[in-house]
């Protein structure tokens, strides 16, 4: 009997398609997010929003990750913005080789950012690189203020997290405070963010914040 | 708008990848038996020993890895202060420095998800 030793990590086949990803989304100058939540935080719906407070001053793309429908890329489409939907048919994420294959099919010369709506789901999606630039996770007041310390790894790897359905929150018993308490526990240098949709509130410091990163990332 | 589709399952997708790598190793060190496979998963990885167990026992057996032990080594997740220069235990809500009470400036270990090495014949 022989032991060897291999020492590998068992998510390099994705690992390797994300560096190869970021390479060339690096190479085309386009800045990517990872955008990740549980099914109806209101993903989209920020989405929606962004693009348009943003479409005016850079060229948007955006990849769809959902189980089965189409019914998100429709609504993005819908702002005129290329969009690629990726249906998983069951499985819980989206992985390095399904946006490799999604953004082939976009023009990326002629993008500057390029959001990924992600799977509806808390846990899957953050144990996956996907060639992002920044990962930012979403949760809305009706959803409780304990998901943080229930879904650890979402907020842990998240460049800022948003706090959305703000306007609905005295109909919730969300704690604020305990919310906070346990985001920055995980994750000292998370920004964090307060919308609605449905108010139009917060979207603007977002956007802010986004084009922020962007310069930062083109000034190293 | 275009559509693209793609079957993928979680833990499946990770034993599958293990076998791959089992069944390429086995092959180049000539190996035509699979005694014992030694995995390393940090206690902060958010992969559930059950879950891989189960997958495991479900797609290994039309592999050169049928029959044998798997082996799942959990490792402590550890952090770092370079102020008081020492490495610590850390927890998902817990990373901050025991003497000096400041975050982490490094996590070092405690999300692995790795082979450490097979054993055959």
């Amino acid at each position: 009997v022989r032991e060897i030793k291999v020492i590998t990590n068992l998510l390099k086949a994705n690992e390797e398609v994300s560096i190869n990803n970021k390479q060339i989304f690096d190479e085309k100058g386009v800045y990517v997010v990872n955008l990740m939540s549980s099914p109806g935080s209101g993903k989209t719906s920020i989405l929606e929003k962004v693009i348009n407070y943003l479409k005016d001053e850079m060229k948007i793309a955006v990849i769809e990750g959902d189980i089965y429908t189409i019914k998100d890329a429709e609504r993005i489409n819908n702002l005129g913005i290329p969009v690629v939907q990726i249906n998983t048919e069951g499985a819980c994420h989206l992985d390095a080789d399904m946006i490799k294959r999604a953004s082939e099919e976009l023009d990326l010369d002629n993008i500057n950012i390029l959001f990924i709506e992600n799977v509806g789901n808390l846990v899957c999606p953050a144990e996956f690189e996907i060639g992002e630039d920044i990962k930012i996770s979403v949760l809305s007041t009706t959803e409780g203020s304990d998901k943080p310390s229930k879904y650890p790894l979402m907020f842990e790897r998240s460049k800022a997290v948003i706090l959305n359905k703000i306007d609905l929150i005295n109909y919730t018993n969300f704690n604020k405070e305990e919310f906070y308490k346990d985001v920055r526990a995980l994750n000292e240098k998370i920004y964090m963010f307060e919308t609605s949709c449905t108010k139009s509130e917060g979207i603007e410091e977002l956007c802010s914040f986004i084009k922020d990163e962007m310069k930062k990332k083109t000034l190293i | 708008m275009k559509e693209l589709i793609k079957v993928y399952m979680h833990e499946v997708s990770i034993i599958q990848e293990l076998l791959d790598i089992v069944q390429n190793t086995a092959i180049e060190n000539n190996l035509t038996k699979i005694d014992k496979i030694h995995l390393k998963i940090g206690e902060l990885s958010g992969v559930l020993e059950d879950s891989l167990r189960f997958a495991y026992d479900c797609i290994s057996n039309d592999t050169l890895a049928n029959g044998s032990e798997l082996f799942i080594e959990t490792v402590e997740a550890t952090g770092r202060c370079n102020r008081c220069n020492i490495t610590f235990k850390i927890e998902h809500f817990n990373k901050l420095c025991p003497q000096c009470s400041k975050f982490c400036d490094s996590i070092l270990s405690g999300y692995e998800l790795s082979i450490y090495s097979i054993k055959g014949e």
